[in-house]
């Protein structure tokens, strides 16, 4: 009866059943305000081809972005994300889904900042693992938003009791930019990162 | 209606984020946290980077501190670090050294930029700084450390939930006479009281506590709860801070009773928050009775009661800030406030008297005039029940307004810190003018003017 993981026997979603965008041309890689300098948090992902854009053009784009980013592309960011536990993306775990998705718009016309929320659902009943998971999720997004995004991780209201543990954890932004500088941390989420495009 | 003008930014900028920028507290030089594990010296005259710190840590630098007491000849710099240790840098500032520092009349400009390592032990030293100690102990990451005005003492705070007192002996040598346990989660920041042997602290686990010496050993004086998310900051007011409200023709008794038992309570502290707030805290100064006699017993208990120190949430300012607010510094000069936090703004405020009984504020030479010892009734009940700002809560003397605000000071990015300095560039208006410093995730530090 001593199962090896929390969960051994996870609620699998079939990948044709998660949600996507129809389109025809893979997502472009946009380039963000600052690519030429050093990420936020060290990845072993985004290590694809974007080209470093001149100041202008990385305004321009970024003029562009404030149409284009939307819940079904912050989705596709991290439904790729492994779970630190099983071989199975976190998309198929139902661990994030779209509909715990929420983007908010700037709250005045001078702010230029929105913000993503994202409810993590865990798997586990493990406070480590979930806040793993979360914090896979909330360097993800930092790395792959471009840096007006404000990015919440939390976990759904009344699927953990140490939800507001985690939540406190995952907001701190010392506590994530330290966590991202050990090593060992560092390693179990870029593995979680690497299944990511 | 002021405003805050971007004057400088600060070259070259860092290429990852920086976290805090620390004024030297006599030169016109700032100091800046990176997480590159560097600290840049900038030159505040011309905005230039100075000098460059580094090779002491492993990890990111996340705070460090000029010591103020001491000798002028000489900086001496600490560095906090993720990788839970402090480093002491030293660097010689004298005729001797790598530059003479001469005043010449009219203010002649010191030529901070140009480089090369010099002094004593010149094989060692990178740009003339020497890296002379490093102090280890913490469990994980130190998050803030500082140096003490009028005592030999450093402080140190970190993620292990601890506060260390370090006393500064001689030749390099720092040793640990306190180790103080008592916040439930990471300690975010520490500040030294301008006038007693106070230290404040501010942590994760929302309360901000309150440390002095109860005999030979340091011990928790007061325990300030009320806000409602990490506290980020800490910091007092300048000794004299009550000279800020300006002077009064007349002071009405209610006034005249705050002013006294400001003058009694000493320096205010000022915390934010999580909670996006920013509280000022004041003492309750304590009638000392007398003891009654033949009670000699008792003196144990009479003690103890001395010791701890109660604190009231007397005011908080108006609330601009959308999310956390990371940093607060409250001018020595000027008494005025400057907030920031991830929401990228910068916000100014001023304290001043309420307005509520018809006379005007004052401005002018900051002389207070007061009535000798005014008591009764007045004092009793500000004293005893909390005060609060102009945020709709009852019953303010002073009121808290914001005076200048800017949105995107760094573009899109956090605003970690925010720090008021001493101006010295060639612009620089009038004597005691001071600037505002801010340090982004952008890497940037840029150099603000308040402009009325």
């Amino acid at each position: 009866m001593e199962a090896d993981k929390d969960n051994a026997n996870p609620t699998i979603i079939n990948p044709s059943d998660l949600p996507s965008r129809r389109r025809s041309a893979p997502t472009a890689k946009r380039a963000g305000l600052f690519d030429a300098l050093t990420p936020a948090y060290p990845s072993l992902v985004d290590a694809s081809s974007s080209p470093e854009p001149s100041p202008s053009e990385a305004s321009l784009s970024s003029d562009e972005e404030t149409e284009d980013i939307d819940e079904q592309e912050v989705y596709d960011l991290i439904s790729t994300i492994s779970d630190p536990e099983h071989p199975l993306s976190l998309g198929s775990l139902g661990v994030v889904k779209l509909e715990d998705i929420a983007i908010l718009p700037p709250t005045s016309p001078r702010s230029r900042i929105s913000t993503v929320t994202v409810l993590v659902t865990p798997t586990t009943s493990a406070c480590s693992l979930t806040t793993v998971i979360g914090l896979g999720v909330k360097v993800r997004l930092v790395n792959a938003l471009p840096p007006r995004f404000r990015i919440d991780v939390r976990i759904k209201p009344g699927t953990s009791g140490t939800a507001g543990e985690v939540n406190k954890q995952l907001g701190d932004k010392e506590r994530v930019a330290a966590a991202m500088e050990n090593k060992s941390l560092l390693n179990v989420v870029n593995n979680m990162l690497a299944t990511c495009e | 209606m002021p405003h805050l003008t971007h004057l400088a930014t600060c070259t070259p900028p860092c290429t990852t984020r920086t976290w805090l920028s620390a004024p030297h507290p006599s030169l016109p030089l700032l100091a800046t946290a990176c997480a590159d594990k560097t600290v840049r010296v900038y030159s505040l005259q011309n905005f230039r980077l100075e000098s460059t710190i580094g090779g002491g840590h492993k990890r990111s630098i996340r705070s460090c501190a000029w010591k103020t007491a001491g000798r002028k000849e000489e900086s001496v710099l600490g560095t906090g670090s993720f990788d839970a240790s402090a480093g002491i840098w030293r660097r010689w500032e004298g005729s001797g050294g790598r530059r003479g520092r001469e005043e010449e009349e009219g203010g002649g400009e010191v030529d901070f930029t140009t480089g090369g390592a010099g002094g004593v032990d010149g094989d060692e030293e990178e740009d003339g700084w020497r890296f002379a100690v490093i102090l280890d102990g913490h469990d994980s990451e130190i998050k803030s450390l500082a140096f003490a005005p009028s005592a030999p003492l450093l402080a140190t705070c970190s993620r292990d939930k601890s506060v260390w007192i370090w006393e500064e002996l001689e030749d390099d040598n720092f040793e640990t006479v306190a180790v103080l346990q008592e916040h439930e989660g990471d300690v975010k920041c520490v500040a030294w009281h301008p006038t007693e042997e106070v230290l404040a602290s501010g942590s994760y686990d929302d309360t901000v506590r309150l440390w002095r010496e109860d005999g030979d050993d340091w011990a928790c004086c007061a325990l300030l709860a009320g806000h409602e998310g990490t506290v980020w900051w800490v910091e007092f007011e300048d000794g004299n801070g009550i000279y800020a409200l300006g002077e009064r023709e007349e002071l009405g008794g209610e006034q005249r009773a705050y002013v006294d038992v400001r003058l009694k309570a000493g320096a205010r502290l000022i915390s934010c928050s999580d909670d996006m707030t920013i509280r000022v805290w004041r003492r309750v100064p304590k009638e000392r009775a007398a003891l009654p006699a033949g009670q000699v017993k008792t003196a144990s208990i009479w003690k103890n009661r001395d010791f701890e120190e109660e604190w009231v949430e007397e005011a908080r300012l108006p609330q601009v800030h959308e999310r956390p607010v990371y940093c607060v510094s409250w001018s020595r000069k000027t008494g005025r406030v400057a907030s920031t936090g991830s929401d990228g703004k910068i916000v100014v405020y001023e304290e001043r008297w309420r307005s509520a009984d018809g006379v005007k504020n004052g401005g002018g030479n900051g002389d207070v005039s007061m009535a000798g010892g005014v008591t009764g009734p007045d004092m009793e009940d500000i004293t005893a029940k909390k005060l609060h700002g102009s945020d709709g809560h009852t019953g303010g003397v002073t009121e808290w307004i914001v005076v200048a605000e800017i949105d995107n000071a760094h573009d899109v990015f956090e605003v970690n810190h925010v720090v008021w300095a001493p101006r010295a560039d060639k612009g620089k208006r009038f004597e005691d003018e001071e600037v505002l410093v801010s340090t982004g995730d952008d890497g940037e530090v840029k150099i603000w003017t308040f402009d009325i």
